[in-house]
């Protein structure tokens, strides 16, 4: 059930396009304040190149960090026209900065991981720790609060399942039978569709739908239709309607 | 009450705590007039003098606000061998630049991670949220309402801080490296 968390899937060498423009500036012994554009941008496209099979996600990082590269290689060839103008690479020296404080920060971080993943701390047997263990406030975050309402909820509808409603029968079949077979043999005939269309009630409508599809494959009534669309009249068929085969084939059905 | 009671009774609460216990919570549990806050503070200080000393096999550490017992690192083999463990697996690069930055700018949300790093983290936060070394705080007030990240408690125990503004500023960890470069 549980979404599999693998360790998170990285490049050779490189997290990201920052880490490895970083690398890039400090291979070449240059300032980053006075990137050369021009050499750096080649550089991060060979390296791209080399990285096959990139997941198509890390890939755009990649592909849009060269892009940006492009631009400001090509906005450096154009002369400046204004004395103080902004320098295009401003941006990109102030993430940069902002990057290596965070490479700086997770190597100290490291090197504290790396001894202090050695430590212990002691266990106490589960028997000696009270059942209602006192949470602190710092451990609940909003995902365990949610997840713990989920369960909550979920064994209280398991422990309360809704009770089955049987809505009571409306329509009966077999009477809807009767009373058409009565119609049409006491008048001769019956106009179906102007039956139909006084019906509010779709329940009724497919009711004696069935029943006289019903009476027609027992032959007890036919059908008939001049043209498409037109009214459908019912007439006596050529058998009688069976009440003892009605109630046989209602009992069948389960009705 | 007598001091080598409270010593014994300190180190006995220490030990079974599992995790950092405050010295004010230990005072609270031992419940006598003569003995306060300070004086527990007194007897853990002493107590984390004698565990210090060679051939101790248990240690005493200010972490996330309390004190905590905890093995000396040398001992993890032995350790490892008796329970019968794998060595514990070590944060990756990602996770440590991820668990960095929280740290630094806590709170913060992913979009503005993933912008620092150049490179989408939302993987990263994710196993990171299930190891419990960063947790929820709240939504920013901005258009999408993303999440809020802060280091947790338990980020604090393993890194041995004792608050997350006991964390170097990165600027002061660069040194003279930073001047030599921006000249």
């Amino acid at each position: 059930m549980q979404r599999g968390t693998g360790p998170p899937v990285e490049l050779p060498g490189f997290t990201g396009p920052l880490d490895l423009l970083l690398y890039l500036v400090q291979k070449n012994d240059v300032s980053i304040y006075d990137i050369p554009i021009a050499l750096v941008c080649d550089q991060f496209h060979d390296h791209v190149e080399a990285m096959e099979e990139l997941d198509l996600e890390v890939a755009g990082e990649y592909l849009w960090m060269a892009a940006w590269l492009l631009q400001l290689k090509s906005k450096m060839l154009l002369p400046r026209v204004r004395e103080g103008e902004e320098d295009p690479r401003e941006e990109l020296v102030e993430r940069l900065l902002a990057y290596r404080r965070v490479k700086v920060l997770a190597a100290m971080l490291h090197d504290r991981d790396v001894v202090r993943r050695l430590l212990w701390s002691p266990a106490v047997a589960a028997t000696f720790v009270p059942q209602e263990t006192e949470v602190d406030w710092e451990d609940v975050d909003l995902r365990l609060l949610a997840r713990t309402y989920l369960d909550a909820m979920q064994r209280f509808r398991a422990a309360h399942p809704p009770p089955l409603t049987v809505a009571p029968l409306r329509f009966r079949l077999r009477d809807t039978m009767r009373r058409v077979y009565g119609t049409v043999s006491r008048e001769g005939s019956m106009a179906l569709l102007r039956d139909l269309h006084s019906r509010a009630d779709s329940e009724e409508v497919v009711v004696l739908v069935v029943a006289t599809l019903e009476l027609v494959r027992l032959g007890a009534v036919c059908v008939d239709q001049r043209r498409p669309f037109a009214e459908i009249y019912l007439r006596p068929g050529s058998k009688p309607l069976d009440e003892g085969r009605l109630s046989l084939e209602e009992e069948a059905r389960g009705a | 009450m007598a001091p080598d009671e409270l010593r014994a009774a300190v180190a006995a609460i220490v030990l079974t705590a599992g995790g950092p216990v405050r010295a004010g919570a230990i005072a609270e549990a031992v419940d006598q007039a003569d003995v306060d806050e300070a004086a527990v503070e007194a007897v853990l200080a002493e107590l984390g003098d004698r565990w210090s000393e060679p051939g101790s096999g248990m240690r005493l550490e200010r972490v996330a606000g309390g004190w905590r017992a905890a093995t000396p690192p040398e001992l993890d083999p032995y350790l490892r061998a008796y329970h019968g463990v794998a060595a514990r697996q070590r944060l990756s690069q990602a996770a440590l630049e991820v668990l960095a930055i929280i740290a630094h700018r806590q709170p913060i949300t992913l979009p503005e991670i993933s912008f620092l790093r150049g490179v989408g983290s939302g993987g990263v936060v994710r196993t990171l949220l299930e190891r419990r070394l960063i947790r929820l705080a709240g939504r920013k007030a901005v258009v999408g309402k993303p999440f809020l990240y802060r280091t947790s408690k338990e980020f604090l125990v393993h890194f041995g801080l004792d608050r997350a503004e006991d964390l170097p500023d990165p600027e002061e960890l660069m040194g003279e490296e930073r001047g030599g470069i921006a000249n």
